[in-house]
């Protein structure tokens, strides 16, 4: 049976956008599935994010995203509506296997294009691009249990003891932040979950 | 009706306000972040006049992650014409925060990570209580400028989460003091809360944070960005 670990993720995050890349590529290097699982926005559950804080992540998000080559700057802030309705496509999206493609143009979207998830024609772009049916993203939009199970995965990040994301669950040890994917490799390879490559398999026959 | 009227005029103040709110001031604010002529200006100028460059670095004695970065900026930092000045602090983090134990906790789980990048192991599981180190930041803070301040900084830091999980004795600190500064120590609890207003003033919320040529980084999480500003300012290892 594949080990699994869950990936707590917010459109409205930036350093979400950031780590998403790397989250979704690790089952390539380590037998791990990813199970997304989109949370509301820490500040639409009533969780203050002072000044200073939304300042210092735009700065710091920028510099970060240069590094690792992704845009970021050409922003359209999702929080409200677009993120809700992002979060009931990724539902949709999960259930048919696409949550990565979904949340890789959803967030190259939103912070390095300016794309407003609210619209229609902003969530039509990032769906089609995502590769995902139209008719059946704004039939997740209209469907009440889509955000009953984005209520019960936001709920599920505050049992684990967590508030923030982007964050990741291994065999209940949490790993928070994008700069900390690399601490979650190590624990992935200590477990053992390291594909061999083709080379190295030949090496041991 | 309205599809006649000039574009302008279509839009409500609050149109015009969601669009400054989500588009507009965001990318102003990362636009505005990535000009850094007047840095490097300054820069220039501080090194013709043979002054080096001043990198205030807030800590938290028990903050085990700032343990990780005090120790590791003074290593990277090493032949840089850069002080470094640790600027103690105790009350930090955002106000109300409902999950400030949450953090406090976890900050240890993140820290030994961080410590066994580094090669280290840290020997706490538990965070300190900041009434019991509070000493510490109070005898930092009420000392002059004193190179010697980083060297005890780090070497207390050192022994609180590196060399033993036992209680804080304060005698044993009392030696590193002596070892390392010299004179006795003074409390200042005032000296702490100007450290806390400066932070403040830079942008910090929370330890460790370095500010430096008017950027703050969590100096955990960005050395080798730290290291990057530096070199764009010239300030080069020599």
């Amino acid at each position: 049976m594949t080990e699994s670990l869950d990936y707590f993720y917010s459109f409205r995050s930036p350093y979400s956008y950031l780590s998403a890349p790397r989250v979704f590529a690790l089952p390539e290097r380590f037998d791990i599935e990813v199970k997304f699982r989109g949370v509301i926005p820490m500040a639409m559950r009533g969780q203050s994010v002072p000044r200073a804080k939304r300042l210092h992540t735009l700065r710091d998000v920028a510099r970060e995203a240069k590094r690792l080559g992704m845009p970021f700057g050409r922003i359209h802030d999702p929080i409200g509506e677009g993120a809700l309705r992002c979060l009931a496509v990724s539902q949709l999206a999960t259930a048919q296997g696409r949550a990565g493609e979904f949340a890789l143009a959803a967030g190259r979207g939103i912070w390095g294009e300016a794309i407003d998830v609210s619209s229609e024609n902003g969530l039509r772009e990032i769906c089609r691009r995502a590769g995902l049916s139209w008719p059946e993203c704004q039939a997740a939009v209209a469907d009440p249990t889509s955000r009953e199970r984005v209520e019960h995965d936001t709920a599920a990040l505050a049992e684990l003891g967590h508030w923030g994301v982007p964050v990741i669950a291994l065999r209940g040890e949490l790993f928070w932040g994008q700069d900390r994917i690399v601490d979650l490799e190590t624990a992935l390879s200590d477990l053992g979950l390291l594909r061999q490559t083709p080379a190295a398999v030949a090496d041991d026959s | 009706m309205s599809s006649q009227l000039p574009p302008l005029a279509r839009l409500s103040p609050r149109v015009v306000a969601d669009t400054l709110a989500r588009r507009t001031l965001p990318r102003a604010i990362v636009r505005s972040s990535q000009v850094t002529l007047p840095a490097r200006l300054t820069a220039t100028a501080r090194r013709r006049r043979g002054r080096h460059e001043r990198l205030e670095l807030f800590i938290a004695f028990d903050d085990p992650c700032s343990a990780i970065a005090a120790i590791d900026l003074s290593a990277r930092l090493a032949g840089r014409a850069v002080d470094i000045v640790p600027m103690p602090v105790i009350e930090r983090g955002i106000e109300g925060d409902p999950a400030v134990g949450q953090k406090r906790e976890y900050a240890v789980t993140d820290a030994r990570r961080l410590a066994r990048r580094a090669g280290l192991t840290l020997a706490r599981e538990t965070p300190l209580r900041a009434a019991d180190t509070a000493f510490l930041a109070e005898w930092v803070a009420a000392a002059g400028p004193n190179p010697a301040l980083l060297v005890f900084t780090i070497a207390a830091l050192r022994r609180l989460w590196f060399e033993g999980d036992g209680p804080i004795e304060r005698h044993a600190f009392l030696d590193l003091w002596r070892e390392h500064v010299g004179s006795e120590p003074r409390r200042d609890p005032a000296a702490v809360r100007e450290a806390e207003k400066r932070m403040s003033r830079r942008g910090p919320y929370e330890t460790p944070a370095a500010w430096v040529a008017g950027r703050w980084y969590f100096a955990h999480d960005r050395p080798g960005q730290i290291c990057e500003w530096l070199d764009e300012l010239g300030w080069t290892p020599r």
